[in-house]
């Protein structure tokens, strides 16, 4: 793993309640145990997200994932499901651009007997070529679902138009044409590429114990399929926002128009930055009292809702607004966005405001820190696209930051001119 | 669990949960969409937008200002059997937080600017709701099976009843249902139960309710009648819904219908998704759900698919609730969806915030915290004839909405 640097804030580092070992396969492993519970939770994360497709293959670390459930030669489909489910637990995957990651939740002691399970999914998927063309059906109707929803095919454009032709700009979902072009071969090809044990992490949490976590990690993650070698996945350079880019869509249903507005943020490298970012996104638009909200939403009342949003990745973060507004305040709208956003790289904010904002963050991370699998998510998010122990450094970041630093912070990332913007018209 | 009842009548539910440095509480007001006529529906959504808006001595953004400033967040909202306001805050901030709360139960002022602003914000929920093909093809499919029954409206309302509420209404409903002996609070997190319990009865333990007894709940009667219901929509998808009639939270045929809907909906495993979408790729989402409901429920199956899959999928979907009228379930399905059911159950309690929803809703729909051991025993004690007895009761009837291009509706209907 790359060692990343990062700027020492003055608050004690909180230690890592967790312990992370490397196994001789190379392979990651997370464990945290937690004794008031009777759940366990095995999240395994995977590089293998949509940035590890080759340029030809959009779509294909989404469709992988959905064929991972579908066997091996030991498992036929379906059984996996069985075992999972009719212990009383659950089972899920989720694919973006840095991941895809698959988890089982369950009654603690069901985990032995059904971890086992889960690797031979996913070191043996077997992606039978019938089953590929049924499954790609089930993606075909994903797609056609996503295309009827006017908050997706707003972000896509969104997200398009800021990170122009980078990898995080493509929808994870690929298009029809683009899926029909590939083969069982090729996706096995992409498999047994990406789903080696240096791309993994093994996340347990809950009522398990380390020694038992690592018995049986090893035992089930044994096998690696064999290395393959399929075309690599682009490494385009972080995008830049050249002066403002505007998209308008006009969409039929649409009942209420609405206008998104996306900066560039850091990568992981830069995590300071980024709970920077954070800090600056709840300032604006999280809760009644912060500045948009309370300006557009309740006393100018010139739109419906406003929400923002800050997604780190590890290349590249993501500050996105959505406004939901009538056409006609969309110019009103944005000139007060683009004023605000000046004003907090022009002007310090107030010691007050800042404490709101860290309290407010801290909190947020304590309440989703609460079950065993809130926690896997976090380590296991954090371990694939850097090291698993900075998820709990993000309270510290936060708390480090002053209205100066805070400042220079907005000046450096939020453009009152260079940024996107879609607007979503009725047709 | 600690559990006591004020003076004034109020019902107090504590437990204490060490672990993390978190306190959840909600409190509960038993009446919600149930409680409306057609002419006031979403008087609750509405009362509960306004609510944290304004007490006599705070404004809305001193309210904001006062839950923000310490991390806490405050929710309000009304669903079919009950109106809530939902906080969560670290310890050491709970007391002030549930002053707060009490306040704005009490003594809220519901000022007029803000009863316009939140007037306008509903009614712009539901246009934006017509944007979603699933919330349009259910919502006319629940219009078609309740009728005039509270239950089959959007919990919003509609765009005449929210231009026609009036403070007043706002005022009327507040006094009515807003009362210490029609409410519920429950307290879970770091906090010992007898701390929690002396805090909300300095909160609210003063407040009196009023001499006249509430208002009996009377709800019109529906009588099963099979329906079809269709919309134009230019979509890529076709939606399908098909749903019955079905017993309350109180009716015998309860758990088995909970066991059905699991067996057919619930999961990666289960039959619908197994058949339709594992088998016949005609279906990203496809499911089943039966939600508990103080009066009559509803138990749905849909799916969503391509257009020119939708005469397939509709067969499909009707010959799976066909095929359970002959009694197919095995005693090994049986168990598996029991399995399910109550794993998934005790999943289901992981946070404060979900134990404290989970019990003090049981209180709130006249099940009593006991529900909670009951559940799970009487699902436990399911047998394939309950399940047959059920079937026969339920699957009678069925409404069926569909949405989607015109060419495709017109030849299903």
């Amino acid at each position: 793993m790359n060692v990343l640097e990062f700027p020492a804030p003055e608050f004690p580092s909180p230690a890592f309640p967790a312990q992370v070992v490397r196994l001789d396969s190379g392979l990651t492993v997370v464990h945290q145990a937690i004794e008031a519970t009777p759940v366990a939770v095995a999240d395994v994360w995977v590089r293998a997200g949509a940035i590890a497709e080759p340029a030809e293959w959009p779509g294909m670390a989404h469709f992988l994932e959905h064929m991972i459930f579908k066997g091996t030669e030991r498992l036929p489909p379906g059984v996996f499901d069985q075992e999972i489910e009719s212990r009383g637990g659950l089972t899920n995957a989720a694919t973006s651009h840095d991941y895809a990651h698959f988890y089982i939740t369950l009654e603690a002691a069901a985990l032995p007997q059904t971890l086992p399970y889960l690797a031979e999914l996913l070191l043996h998927a077997a992606i039978p070529a019938d089953e590929f063309v049924r499954e790609r059906a089930v993606v075909l109707e994903e797609i056609r679902q996503a295309d009827d929803d006017p908050n997706w095919l707003g972000f896509q454009a969104l997200s398009a138009l800021t990170y122009q032709q980078h990898a995080y700009g493509r929808s994870v979902l690929g298009t029809p044409a683009q899926l029909n072009s590939r083969s069982p071969e090729e996706m096995r090809c992409f498999h047994q590429t990406h789903y080696q044990p240096e791309n993994m992490t093994v996340v347990v949490t809950g009522g398990i114990s380390l020694a038992e976590t690592l018995e049986l990690v090893q035992q089930s993650f044994s096998h690696f399929p064999p290395r393959s070698d399929c075309l690599p996945g682009e490494s385009a350079q972080p995008p830049v926002i050249k002066g403002m880019q505007r998209q308008v869509l006009s969409l039929p249903r649409l009942e209420q128009g609405r206008l998104l507005m996306a900066w560039l943020g850091p990568g992981i490298d830069r995590l300071s930055d980024a709970c920077g970012l954070d800090l600056l996104t709840v300032l604006l638009c999280e809760g009644r009292s912060s500045r948009l909200v309370r300006e557009l939403r309740e006393e100018r009342q010139w739109v419906q809702a406003i929400s923002g949003s800050f997604s780190l990745q590890k290349g590249c973060s993501l500050l996105s607004l959505t406004i939901w507004l009538e056409t006609h305040q969309v110019e009103r709208v944005e000139a007060t966005v683009r004023d605000r956003l000046t004003e907090l790289a022009t002007q310090p904010i107030s010691p007050a405001e800042l404490a709101r904002c860290q309290r407010l963050l801290c909190n947020d991370y304590a309440f989703s820190t609460e079950t065993p699998g809130q926690l896997a998510g976090l380590y296991g998010y954090y371990g694939t696209i850097a090291q698993s122990h900075l998820a709990v450094q993000y309270p510290r970041f936060i708390q480090a930051y002053t209205p100066e630093s805070l400042q220079q912070l907005a000046a450096s990332y939020l453009s009152a001119e260079r940024y996107a913007a879609v607007e979503l018209r009725p047709d | 669990m600690h559990r006591t009842t004020l003076t004034n009548g109020l019902t107090v539910i504590a437990i204490e949960n060490p672990v993390a440095d978190i306190v959840a509480a909600r409190l509960f007001i038993r009446a919600g969409q149930c409680r409306e006529t057609a002419e006031q529906a979403g008087l609750f959504s509405l009362l509960m937008s306004v609510l944290t808006k304004g007490t006599q001595r705070r404004s809305s953004l001193e309210i904001a200002e006062a839950v923000e400033s310490i991390g806490a967040s405050l929710g309000a909202d009304a669903a079919s059997d009950y109106s809530i306001l939902s906080l969560k805050t670290v310890s050491s901030d709970f007391e002030a937080m549930l002053n707060l709360a009490a306040e704005i139960l009490r003594e809220p002022s519901f000022p007029t600017a803000e009863l316009e602003l939140e007037r306008r914000l509903t009614l712009q929920g539901l246009r934006s709701m017509q944007e979603q093909p699933f919330a349009v093809a259910f919502n006319q499919l629940r219009e078609a099976m309740y009728a005039e029954h509270p239950y089959a409206l959007s919990s919003l309302g509609t765009a005449e009843s929210i231009q026609a509420l009036s403070r007043d209404d706002l005022l009327a409903a507040h006094q009515t249902y807003f009362r210490p002996d029609n409410m519920i609070v429950t307290v879970v997190g770091r906090i010992v139960p007898q701390q929690a319990i002396a805090l909300v009865e300095k909160a609210l333990g003063d407040w009196q309710h009023p001499a006249s007894p509430l208002p009996a709940l009377t709800l019109p009667a529906l009588t099963p009648k099979s329906q079809r219901r269709v919309t134009v929509q230019d979509t890529q998808q076709a939606i399908i819904i098909l749903g019955y009639l079905a017993g309350s939270v109180k009716h015998p045929d309860y758990a088995a219908l909970k066991l059905l809907s699991t067996y057919l909906g619930n999961g990666l495993s289960s039959r619908l998704f197994v058949e339709l979408r594992e088998k016949q790729g005609l279906a990203y989402d496809v499911s089943a759900f039966y939600p508990t409901r103080l009066s009559t429920s509803q138990f749905v199956a849909y799916i969503g698919t391509a257009p020119g899959n939708s005469a397939i999928a509709l067969t499909g979907l009707c010959s799976e609730l066909d095929r359970l009228r002959t009694g197919v379930l095995t005693p090994a399905e049986l168990q598996v969806a029991k399995n399910k059911l109550l794993g998934q159950y005790a999943l289901g309690k992981q946070t404060n915030g979900q134990i404290a929803q989970l019990l003090g809703w049981y209180e709130a729909i006249g099940l009593g915290t006991d529900f909670d051991q009951r559940f799970p025993a009487d699902i436990s004690a399911v047998t394939l004839e309950t399940i047959e007895a059920a079937v026969q009761h339920c699957f009678v009837e069925p409404y069926l909405s569909i949405l989607g291009p015109a060419d495709i509706v017109e030849s299903l209907y």
